[in-house]
């Protein structure tokens, strides 16, 4: 099944080859099952070159709806005239990296309980002396550290950092976002006796116990 | 040295006024010269649970924009001699009081008063924003309940960033019998989110209806649990250290003590 379709990176995008003899209807539930499983190749924006001869027209346009829809571009012609300089855009989007990299490294300290109402919106990291409140906001572009109880909202990489991470003493938020994930407080509360770390694995919001 | 104190909740209906009304008869039976400001304009009540309506002859509106002196608005109570109201209109609303109005007063109404307790609207507008302007001191009134003390919770906030530091806690309507059941929020989970100093635990308390209905405050009744609660509140304004009301035995000890003609 997974050799129905291959795919190869190149510089600009990712080149499919797809065995002989597969029918289209295969090809086609594979590549949406691929596409569905999010496992990194297909970022928005890729462009995914097919070979040209390969599909019927109306089953090239079936395909670049599919990729479409994925937020990929699609292409039967290896070369894109109308891409932008890519020299100089990887190098303003790596800086551009490296900028918010340095950025989510700061970190801003608050001495003092926020409470419900008050919102604490940092483009960097955070580190609270005090509580969480219910009700309070706390969005950080980096990691978020209670040193206290969370009951709040916190958003933990705000511009996307999967990496970023919310830790506190009691890790108890009615709802936690890190990056675009989001995780929201079970109705029946559970008590809290240790300090947790909250992140991302496997495109999941976990809990796990740290000792501090 | 005399004090100027707020009493604020946020939400509506946990007691601010009973509490004021109260703790104004309470400073005022120790003998200390007090004025409460009630600045809930348009829908005043502290004079009613005082009995002073039909005493009222100007308010603060008319204070504030010069009318008057402030001493002609001030309506003495008819028991407690040292204890003055400054009742507020019942026909402007919150936008008739500026908080510079009500800071200017105070300052001239400190020479003449011990203590100065001003009854603050529910709500976090400009009527909160002028009721806590002159205060030294803000006491949060809250009740055990998710909301009053979330609202408690952002009040506390918002007295931050007035830079009011001096906040302290009374919960009101605690009922002994649904704490011990696990109905009702405790004093430590309260304490948990608010995390403030408190001043008072006071027992929900049948008698307090009947004290608001014919105007004389529950403190002045001398067997009720409500009135004992504010007492010991009025005793710790004034600086002594008083144990809190242990409600959860009184329920089944106090039921005790009367049988066997004790009490």
């Amino acid at each position: 099944m997974n050799d129905i379709v291959t795919i190869k990176g190149l510089k600009y995008g990712l080149q499919l080859t797809f065995a002989k003899g597969a029918s289209f209807e295969d090809i086609q539930a594979n590549l949406l099952e691929k596409l569905e499983s999010g496992n990194g190749f297909f970022l928005r924006g890729t462009t995914v070159f097919v070979p040209k001869d390969h599909f019927a027209e109306e089953q090239n346009e079936i395909l670049r709806r599919m990729f479409h829809r994925h937020g990929m571009l699609f292409s039967t012609e290896l070369k894109r005239p109308n891409l932008a300089p890519p020299q100089r855009d990887e190098k303003s989007s790596a800086k551009k990296f490296r900028e918010s990299v340095e950025e989510a490294q700061k970190m801003m300290v608050i001495n003092r309980t926020v409470r419900g109402g008050q919102e604490v919106k940092v483009n960097c990291s955070v580190l609270i002396c005090g509580n969480v409140n219910p009700g309070a906001q706390i969005i950080a572009g980096g990691s978020i550290d209670v040193r206290g109880t969370c009951r709040g909202f916190v958003h933990a990489g705000a511009f996307g950092d999967k990496t970023a991470f919310v830790v506190a003493d009691r890790l108890m938020p009615s709802q936690i976002r890190i990056a675009d994930i989001i995780a929201r407080a079970p109705d029946e509360p559970e008590q809290v006796s240790q300090a947790e770390r909250a992140m991302i694995r496997d495109n999941m919001i976990i809990f796990e116990p740290v000792a501090r | 040295m005399s004090q100027v104190l707020v009493i604020t909740s946020g939400k509506g209906g946990v007691g601010k006024t009973t509490t004021t009304a109260n703790i104004g008869v309470g400073l005022a039976m120790r003998g200390n010269k007090v004025a409460l400001i009630d600045t809930d304009t348009g829908l005043r009540n502290l004079d009613l649970l005082l009995g002073l309506e039909n005493r009222i002859l100007y308010d603060l509106v008319d204070v504030t924009s010069g009318r008057v002196q402030y001493k002609k608005a001030l309506v003495r109570h008819k028991k407690y001699e040292n204890l003055y109201l400054l009742p507020t209109s019942q026909i402007k609303d919150k936008s008739a009081v500026t908080p510079e109005q009500l800071v200017k007063l105070c300052e001239e109404m400190k020479k003449e008063f011990d203590f100065i307790i001003i009854d603050c609207p529910a709500g976090i507008e400009q009527g909160f924003q002028t009721a806590i302007a002159p205060a030294e001191t803000a006491l949060i009134v809250t009740t055990p309940e998710i909301s009053a003390v979330r609202d408690g919770d952002k009040i506390i906030g918002e007295l931050g960033r007035a830079e009011k530091e001096d906040v302290k806690l009374i919960v009101n309507r605690i009922r002994p019998q649904m704490v011990e059941k696990g109905d009702m929020l405790d004093m430590s989970d309260i304490d948990e989110i608010l995390s403030i100093a408190c001043i008072g635990q006071v027992p929900d308390d049948e008698n307090v209806v009947v004290a608001t209905n014919r105007g004389e405050p529950v403190i002045t009744m001398s067997d009720s649990m409500a009135g004992q609660a504010y007492k010991n509140i009025v005793a710790r304004l004034c600086g002594e250290s008083v144990p809190f009301l242990k409600p959860q035995k009184e329920g089944f000890f106090a039921r005790l003590k009367k049988l066997f003609g004790l009490m």
